[in-house]
């Protein structure tokens, strides 16, 4: 039983860090093209995603993936709205699991990413990937000429 | 007459996978839906399929999937 404290606990300071870690700034919105850039790198790492967006703060919608960009745009603000009020509070990240696939949403720097996976999928890295993506697209280093940096390059 | 070493290790190994299918068996059909929230500070929450704010993120999250449909094949 050790163990599983051991690893609690780890996974507890891990998550603080990454808390407090300080967020890159939003001084400007991201490209549409960085955005799309950004999102097909995504789909790379992530053999079971189905499909991903990434929103802008009023739910703009700088990249989607399918024919529906509008339609990203408008679940996922309800997805993070219904999330908001659970608890009265904001959410960092959500993680919904059903028979039809799996949902993550993540919130940082100003930026949404929204994922829609096959069932099953490894959670932690995919919120992972998420997170860096909405930091990178946030940078102001980060003019969409290249993909964003992989889990191995990533510090 | 003792078995054969190489036949020893397949046996081994097979039943190795043998264990691994049945977890991953277990697993799919153990796992049910759920709901969790992370917030700032490594907080996180649970919510239940059936309690109302559970309800609302499951229905948002079943029009996200409908939007995205199903993985291109290749």
């Amino acid at each position: 039983m050790t163990t599983v404290v051991i690893q609690e606990a780890r996974a507890r300071v891990t998550v603080g860090i990454f808390a407090d870690m300080a967020d890159a700034s939003t001084a400007a919105p991201p490209s549409g093209e960085s955005a799309a850039a950004a999102l097909e790198f995504l789909a790379e790492m992530s053999p079971d995603l189905r499909g991903a967006a990434i929103l802008g703060p009023a739910g703009t919608v700088h990249a989607a993936s399918g024919e529906e960009p509008e339609r990203w745009g408008e679940d996922a603000a309800a997805l993070f709205a219904a999330a908001d009020e659970a608890e009265a509070a904001p959410v960092e990240q959500i993680h919904i699991a059903t028979e039809q696939g799996e949902v993550f949403a993540v919130r940082n720097a100003g930026l949404a990413a929204v994922a829609v996976t096959e069932r099953f999928a490894l959670a932690s890295l995919l919120l992972f990937d998420l997170r860096s993506t909405l930091r990178q697209l946030a940078s102001p280093n980060f003019g969409g000429s290249g993909p964003p940096k992989s889990r191995s390059e990533d510090g | 007459m003792p078995p054969k070493p190489h036949r020893i290790l397949l046996e081994r190994v097979s039943v190795y996978a043998d264990e691994a299918a049945a977890f991953m068996r277990r697993r799919r059909i153990s796992r049910r839906p759920f709901a969790r929230l992370y917030y700032p500070h490594g907080r996180s929450a649970d919510h239940a399929q059936d309690s109302g704010s559970g309800a609302e993120l499951f229905v948002a999250a079943g029009r996200l999937i409908e939007v995205a449909g199903k993985k291109p094949k290749g």
